[in-house]
Parts: C-alpha cells; sequence; structure tokens
C-alpha cells in the first residue's frame, strides 16, 4: 500500500516538477517517490508494530522489484509487442509533412507517403501524432514604454509570441515586429516602434505550437484526427509517433517461421556447448584435484595457488586477449602448432564454426578449470579421513577406494555445482560475445543467429544490433524462451540440493 | 639388494644420463626448421616434442622409483607416482600460464602490431614468434596508455600513498615470517594499512575526472585522448561502479539477510523464496526491458543507471550468503546488547554489524569482481566514450584490428587486471571457499 502511495507520489511529482521546471529528469521521480515512501512510511511504524520485519527487507525489496522484477514483468509485456528502434515511442522528425487543408478533424496532407507508416501496425491508424500549427489572436494592448509592450491579459498559456502587428498613425501604415521575449502579459519587442502606435485591438501572430493528437482513421491524403485543433490555430504540418504496441503472437510466430535456421541450429548448440563445457571442465577439474589432494604431494599449496590465477584475472579482459592469441596468421596458438608442425596448415580459429566451436571449449577450458579445481577439492576435503580407513581395513586397494568412496561422495557434492555451472555456461553471453562474436556466419544461419551464436546473444543481435533491425519485441520473445529454459534448469537444481528445504520447516 | 647400496645409487645416474641423451639425440637430429605460411615449422615436430615429454616423465618416474628402492623400498610406487605427479603439474602449470606470461611479455614489447614479420635471428622460439623478441623489450606501450593523462599532484601523491600502503602490508607480511612478528600485532597493522588502502584508492578513483583525458589544440579546441589513452579513465569507470555497487549490495543486503535470519514474521518463508526465484533470472536476461526503463528513467548513459541496474542482480545472492553466516552467529550476541536496553535496531547496528565484517567484505569483494567482469549491461547502457569501462573499452581495440593497437591492448589489459589480481590472492581463501560453499549450498 506504502508502495503504491509511493509510485503514485513519484507519477505525481515528475507531472508537477515538469510543469514547473520543463527540463526535470524522469528520475527525479524515483528520488520523490522514496521521500514519500519514508514519509509514509514512519507514520504507519507507529500504528501498526507487526510491519516492523519488513522494514529490514524494504530497501532490498524496494530494488528487487524496480530493477529485477518489473524488469521481468517488462520483457513478458515486450515480448508480445512490437517495440523497435523504428518504433521506439519517440517523435519522429524526419515524417513531417505539410498539412494543405483542415475541415473540422478532417486534415489534408500534401504527401502521405512521407508520414511513412507502412512499418507501423495498422498503417496510420490510432497513431499518435504532432500538428503544428501557428495562429493569429486578437489581443488588447495596453501600454508602450520604448520596446516593451504590455498586454491587458497575457497570451493563451503555454504559446509563444511570434510578432506583434501595430498600427502607426502618425505614419499611416502597419508595423510588424518581432517578439524576442515574453513575460506574461509583458512583450519585449525586437526594437522600440518609430512613432507611438495605436493601442487597443492588435494582432499577435503565435508561433508554431505542437499540438498532441492521435490519427483515428487515414483516408488517402486525409488524415481524421480524434479532436479537431483548438480554436485560433492553423495547422501547418505534423509528424507522426513511433508508436509500438501489441501485437500478439507475432514475434513467436516470427521465431517459428525462421526455426530451421535460427531457432534449433542455436538452441542445439546452446545446449551442446553448455553441456560438453561442463563435461570437460568437471572432468579437468575432478582429475587434477585427486591428484592435489594427496597428503604427501609437496608443493601442493604452490600448485593450487598458480592453478587458479586465471579466476584472478577480468574475464572480461582476458577473453579479448584469446581473441588476438587464436588469430589465423599471426595469434600465438598457431604459431606453436605449426611449430610443432600439427597439420599442414594453420587453422582459421575464429573463421570456420567447427574451429570456432573447439576454441569456445578450451577458452572456457581455461577459464573455469579453477573454480571448478576448489569446487571439487573443497568437496574432497569434506570426505572425512575415517572413511577411507573404514574402506582399507576392509581390504580395498587405492583404486577401489576411489571408485567406491571418492566417486560416490564427490558426486553428490558435485552434482549443485555441475547444475549452476551448466545455468550460468547457458547463458555465457561474455564468452560467445567477446571470443567470436556468435561467428563465424553460416550458410544455414540467419545474420543474427551465426555459427557460435546462443539464444542470449541472439536475443542481443535482434535486439541491439543494425542486422537485427533493433527489433526488441523479438530480442523479448527470445528472453521469454530463455526465462522457460533457465526456469526449468533452476527447478532441478532446487530438487536436486533441498537448499530451501529446511527453511521451510522453521 | 642391499637397501641404500652403492648398486642402486649407479643405476640412478645411468637411467638420468640415459634420457638425457635421449632428449639430447631427439632435439640433435631434428630437421632444420622451414617457413610454411609465414610460420616457422619443424616438419614431424610434434612427435620430437612427444618423444621429449616421455622421455622425461618416463626418466623422472624411474628416477624417483629406483631412489624409493633406495630409502624405502615398500613406497617406491608411491614415489614414481608422486615425482610424475609433479611433472604433470608443471605441465598444467606451464599451459595455464603460458597465455598469462605471453600477454605480459608482449605488454612489455615495443611492437605494436600483431603483423609484425618473424624475427629472423635468435632463439628457435623467438624466431618462432611463440615468445616476443627480447631484443625489443621497451615500456613504450604502458606509456602510450598513460601518457596522455594529465595527471594532477594529489592525484601523484594519493598513487605513492597507496604503493606505500601496499608495500607495508607485504613488509608486514615478511616481518610475520622472518622477523619474529606477533601475528596479532600483525593482523591490527594489516587492518589498519587495509583501511589505508581503500580510503586512498576510493578518494583516488572519485578525484580522476574525464576533463583529465582532454588536450587543447593550438586554436583552443578541446581534443580527446586517443583509444589507448582513455584506458586509465576506463579503469577509473570501472572501479567506480563497481565499488558503488559493491557498497549498495552491502547496504541491502545485510538489513535483509539480518531479517530473514533472525526476525520471526509472516510470510517470511514466501519472501526467501521469492528473493531465490528472482534471483534466477540475472539482469543481463532483462536487457531489453532495463534498457527500455533506463530509457525511460533518462538514466541511458549514466553511471547511476548502471548502477541501479546492477543493484538488482546484487541482492539476492548477497542476502542468502548474510543470512546464512547470521544464521551461524548465536542470538545471544544481540539478546544481551537488548537485554541492556539497546531497540533490536539499534543491536544489529552496534552489535551484529562490527561482529561480521569479514563477511560484509566478503560480500563487497564478491559484488565488485563479479561487477568489474560485467559487460553485456555495460555495453548497452554506457554509449559515450568517457563512461566506457574497460571491458567495453578493450572492445574498441579488438574491433578496431589487433594490426594496429596488439602491444597497447596487452599493457591495457595488464593495468586493468591488476586491481582484481591484487585483490583475489589477499583474499584468496575467503573469496574461492564461500563461492564454492555457496554453490555447494544452491
Amino acid at each position: 500500500m506504502a508502495l503504491v502511495a509511493a509510485v503514485a507520489f513519484g507519477v505525481l511529482a515528475v507531472a508537477g516538477a515538469r510543469q514547473l521546471f520543463p527540463g526535470t529528469p524522469a528520475y527525479a521521480g524515483l528520488l520523490a517517490g522514496l521521500v514519500a515512501l519514508v514519509l509514509v512510511l514512519r507514520w504507519f511504524s507507529r500504528r501498526f508494530a507487526w510491519l516492523m520485519p519488513w522494514y529490514y527487507l524494504l530497501p532490498s525489496i524496494v530494488f528487487l522489484l524496480t530493477f529485477t522484477f518489473f524488469p521481468v514483468l517488462l520483457t513478458v509485456g515486450l515480448a508480445f509487442s512490437d517495440y523497435a528502434g523504428i518504433r521506439n515511442g519517440e517523435l519522429n522528425p524526419t515524417t513531417e509533412v505539410q498539412v494543405v487543408a483542415v475541415d473540422g478533424t478532417s486534415l489534408t496532407v500534401a504527401d502521405p507517403l512521407r508520414l511513412d507508416c507502412e512499418d507501423l501496425r495498422d498503417g496510420c491508424n490510432g497513431v499518435r501524432a504532432v500538428v503544428y500549427a501557428s495562429g493569429e489572436v486578437e489581443a488588447e494592448a495596453v501600454a508602450v514604454d520604448g520596446a516593451t509592450l504590455t498586454l491587458a491579459e497575457p497570451p493563451p498559456a503555454g504559446r509563444q509570441v511570434a510578432t506583434v502587428m501595430l498600427y502607426l498613425p502618425d505614419i499611416g501604415f502597419d508595423l510588424e515586429v518581432r517578439v524576442v521575449a515574453q513575460d506574461g502579459a509583458e512583450l519585449t519587442l525586437q526594437r522600440a516602434p518609430p512613432s507611438a502606435p495605436e493601442l487597443g485591438t492588435i494582432k499577435l501572430t503565435l508561433d508554431r505550437q505542437p499540438v498532441q493528437v492521435r490519427i483515428v482513421e487515414e483516408r488517402g491524403d486525409v488524415m481524421v484526427l480524434s479532436a479537431p485543433l483548438p480554436e485560433g490555430l492553423e495547422a501547418e504540418s505534423m509528424a507522426r509517433y513511433n508508436d509500438f504496441g501489441f501485437v500478439g503472437l507475432r514475434n513467436f510466430r516470427t521465431i517459428a517461421a525462421q526455426a530451421s535456421n535460427a531457432l534449433f541450429p542455436v538452441f542445439g548448440w546452446n545446449v551442446a556447448f553448455a553441456f560438453l563445457t561442463v563435461i570437460i571442465n568437471v572432468a579437468a577439474g575432478v582429475f587434477l584435484a585427486v591428484l592435489l589432494n594427496n597428503k604427501s604431494l609437496r608443493f601442493r599449496n604452490l600448485y593450487r595457488t598458480l592453478l587458479i590465477v586465471p579466476w584472478a584475472l577480468p574475464s572480461v579482459i582476458t577473453i579479448q586477449v584469446w581473441r588476438g592469441f587464436l588469430n589465423q596468421n599471426f595469434g600465438v596458438i598457431n604459431r606453436l602448432l605449426a611449430l610443432l608442425d600439427v597439420g599442414s596448415e594453420p587453422i582459421n580459429w575464429l573463421g570456420n564454426h567447427l574451429a570456432a566451436k573447439g576454441a569456445l571449449l578450451v577458452v572456457n577450458l581455461w577459464l573455469g578449470l579453477p573454480f571448478m579445481l576448489t569446487a571439487t577439492l573443497g568437496a574432497l576435503a569434506a570426505i572425512p579421513d575415517e572413511v577411507y580407513e573404514a574402506a582399507r581395513v576392509d581390504g580395498a586397494n587405492a583404486w577401489q577406494s576411489f571408485w567406491g568412496v571418492t566417486g560416490p561422495m564427490l558426486r553428490s557434492a558435485l552434482v549443485p555445482v555441475t547444475l549452476s555451472s551448466f545455468a550460468f555456461n547457458f547463458n555465457n553471453f561474455n564468452l560467445i560475445f567477446l571470443l567470436n562474436d556468435g561467428g563465424p556466419p553460416v550458410p544455414w544461419g540467419t545474420a543474427t543467429a551465426r555459427g557460435t551464436d546462443i539464444l542470449i546473444s541472439w536475443a542481443y543481435n535482434e535486439a541491439f544490433r543494425s542486422q537485427g533491425g533493433y527489433a526488441y519485441g523479438l530480442g523479448s520473445a527470445i528472453s521469454l524462451i530463455i526465462f522457460v529454459i533457465t526456469l526449468a534448469v533452476s527447478l532441478m537444481n532446487f530438487r536436486v540440493t533441498g537448499a530451501l528445504k529446511d527453511e521451510g520447516n522453521r | 639388494m642391499r637397501r641404500g647400496s652403492s648398486l642402486h645409487y649407479l643405476s640412478i645416474v645411468a637411467v638420468a644420463v640415459l634420457v638425457v641423451l635421449g632428449i639430447y639425440w631427439i632435439v640433435a637430429t631434428a630437421p632444420e626448421p622451414v617457413l610454411r605460411d609465414r610460420m616457422l615449422v619443424i616438419p614431424g615436430g610434434w612427435k620430437r616434442f612427444l618423444g621429449v615429454f616421455a622421455l622425461a616423465c618416463g626418466g623422472v618416474a624411474a628416477i624417483a622409483y629406483l631412489y624409493g628402492l633406495a630409502t624405502r623400498p615398500l613406497r617406491a610406487g608411491r614415489y614414481a607416482l608422486t615425482m610424475g605427479t609433479h611433472v604433470f603439474m608443471w605441465v598444467v602449470i606451464l599451459l595455464v600460464f603460458y597465455p598469462v606470461v605471453y600477454l605480459l611479455a608482449v605488454s612489455f614489447n615495443e611492437n605494436n602490431t600483431l603483423a609484425t614479420a618473424l624475427p629472423r635471428v635468435g632463439n628457435l622460439l623467438v624466431r618462432a614468434g611463440v615468445i616476443p623478441d627480447p631484443a625489443d623489450v621497451s615500456t613504450v606501450q604502458y606509456l602510450k596508455v598513460t601518457q596522455e593523462f594529465h595527471v594532477l599532484w594529489y592525484q601523484v601523491a594519493l598513487f605513492a600513498l597507496l604503493v606505500l600502503a601496499v608495500l607495508g602490508i607485504v613488509y608486514v607480511g615478511l616481518r610475520v615470517r622472518y622477523g619474529g612478528m606477533v601475528p596479532g600485532r600483525a593482523d591490527a597493522w594489516r587492518g589498519r594499512l587495509g583501511w589505508l588502502i581503500a580510503g586512498t584508492a576510493a578518494v583516488l578513483v572519485v578525484s580522476v575526472t574525464p576533463d583529465q583525458f582532454y588536450g587543447l589544440t593550438a586554436d583552443g579546441r578541446r581534443l580527446p585522448a586517443s583509444i589507448g589513452g582513455m584506458v586509465p579513465l576506463y579503469i577509473r569507470n570501472t572501479l567506480l561502479v563497481s565499488g558503488t555497487t559493491g557498497l549498495l549490495a552491502v547496504a541491502l543486503a545485510t538489513p535483509a539477510g539480518y531479517a530473514f535470519s533472525r526476525l520471526k514474521f509472516q510470510g517470511r518463508y514466501s519472501t526467501l523464496l521469492t528473493f531465490v526465484f528472482v534471483q534466477m533470472f540475472p539482469t543481463f536476461m532483462t536487457l531489453v526491458a532495463v534498457f527500455y526503463l533506463m530509457s525511460r528513467l533518462d538514466l541511458l548513459n549514466t553511471f547511476t543507471g548502471l548502477i541501479l541496474a546492477y543493484s538488482g542482480g546484487a541482492i539476492a545472492f548477497s542476502t542468502w550468503i548474510f543470512k546464512g553466516y547470521i544464521d551461524s552467529l548465536s542470538p545471544a550476541l544481540e539478546e544481551s546488547a537488548m537485554v541492556d536496553g539497546a531497540t533490536r535496531f539499534g543491536a544489529f547496528l552496534r552489535v551484529v554489524l562490527p561482529v561480521s565484517i569479514p563477511m560484509l567484505l566478503f560480500i563487497f569483494l564478491n559484488q565488485f569482481i563479479g561487477t568489474y567482469s560485467e559487460f553485456i549491461l555495460a555495453n548497452t547502457l554506457l554509449v559515450g566514450q568517457e563512461r566506457w569501462t574497460v571491458g567495453v573499452g578493450l572492445r574498441n581495440f579488438t574491433t578496431n584490428q589487433f594490426a594496429t593497437q596488439w602491444g597497447a591492448m596487452a599493457a591495457a589489459s595488464v593495468l586493468g587486471s591488476i586491481p582484481i589480481l591484487v585483490i583475489f590472492y589477499s583474499f584468496q581463501n575467503s573469496l574461492t571457499g564461500q563461492h564454492t560453499a555457496g554453490g555447494v549450498k544452491g
């Protein structure tokens, strides 16, 4: 309830502040909402003591709702919309077109093609637009003092007066003077009139005013507006907004239509990548950890500390450095392979999709091995020595005690690590994007779903790249598919680990 | 044979000589390297490499076995296995470290292009281009990325203080090991110096402004630094964003974690479940929505917007970890304070928080490191070059061809990695330990 009040107050505060100071940024609403929230809550805490625990949670709940939960809901909403770069909700100034005739709510435009409504859902129907209008009004002037003209009452609110027409009886003609500043009923003229003008009724020309309208119907070159323009304004031109709206399942139909070029290959590689990388990393990690767990091995702590170094370097940097190492003609990897005479020609690591897939797995092994090694060592350290002791007493040799004791106990400890590692690598955008940018292009793929793109990088390409046409809605739809998969994996993780089981019984 | 007889030692020497001779033979009979596709090739090199590798491993294991026979015959097999493990470990370490060392070498090399022709003279490895030419060692790459930065005198002073404090910690460590310093006193000094480092670094980061990366041309126009010259600014931006996000995570997660652990109230379990549930959707998955939200809030291309976007993802994990930590503390701690008349919130602030400083530090550092490596949100929300983070800035090098900027990029990578490397190894046990514990927990 308090939250609702705060949100409402934030919105109202911004709307109000925008009236007073037009430049107010929208995030001021967040601040205003926060202040309101604190005040409302202080009052509430006096009235209802049982609310107290929620005060500890409130800051994090507010942040979670605003920056995690709300975006999730928004993603679901946007997935069913045609939000895109060319339909971004902003005014589109390049669509400005001359208005040649006005008849009540019907505006005839010079060139309807300029409005360019083909990109929108339903032509120009239902689109918000701006009509730029100017007009002449008559007003009562009461005094002239030098270049300052005072009117009986200020011009209509929010209107800029462009010029005034003054009749100079001494000279006998009408003088049109530009207005350089306007403060309520006082207008500052560009220059003082050369002789005393006639006061009383004078003509004011109002500047180009934007009037917000909505086009309800498009009839050839006639646009029918939802409401007539205000009195005394003459429409000059109009421009439309880049409106977007609800399109139902169209985004999902688009995905289904190119399923064999994009969805299936991308999904297949995504699952294969996550699986293979987890299997390779776990195998290597367990192997090294079992070797390092040998208590009679000297320097084992030194080895562990040294092997951890890829974890200690920011992956966002190291991945990009690997890109240089994998260069076909000058990269150090190919030079090493050439020196050892492996293969008859340099491997095009980043240009051949199979080689690129291999390179991704190798680099991810380098990046992920320290974590797997540490996790496995931790799990091994948790196995009590007595169990091995008991196995030895029962006559098991080293090999048997490894498969009979270490293996089963490791498995139960490593399953959660494996599952969370799978979930992480399933969405490992950094590696895919920074190492090879999802490339290389493959003949069966599309411009946005290339040889090594995974779902999340495909969504990114659709939404934030020119080759995807900045199709934000389509990107959201792909994100929705990822949600479902991630949710399934995570639920499985909870079920396996029982992480929350004991919490429920408290 | 008698244990430790001279025959044992003789056989050890014989094996060693055989191995050395074998390796020498393999290397000496190798054909002359030839150039192919602009790369140096030893024909059949992999066979010789495998041969040397097998001989070395086998030799070491055999010598260890023989040594074991000579000293403790029952454990001879184990000796061989252990020595073999050592050799294997060093090979793995070599493989893991090679990219790091190579990067470091490139950054200290005067060649700035990846496509530099291979040197004609020198060691085989140098001629093959697998280690940079030691003849070209220079610090020019580091100068290139730092010289366009107009440093102010107090920033130099702060930096000097920072370096001194780091050296101080190293000195304390050495005193403990060799000078007989009492561990308790050493910890107190480490704590003081640690706070000094954190404070100095924070002031230094905040004091750097983008204006320091502009030069003035002769006719008075502002001229931005080159891509490489902006690198210190990228690092500063990343540190600023990561630090603020870390602080925000601590500030938001501690009260929530405390309430989940200690307070009993209706809806506790379902709220906890919601936190865990929400955590499953990393912020970058809702990228489009976050982008839309930030553009509506006029927060695109601001650090505030980026930090707020990160905060959503930062809360759930940190809350969960802090809740687990409070669970492990005894409630008697606050209860005694509350008996003395403190309110619950007062007890939380003055009793619980000071006790949990190591945990707060972990939450901060974990968030700091995670945010430092974040790319996708930073790349989407930050448009202006002045606000780029390290990852986004480096991306500009890689998309603009290594051919011209390879050395500078290596220097930038090394500089950008240092903060995280230092933090990681300073807090290695807590960072790696908690991480895997968290993983095991879910």
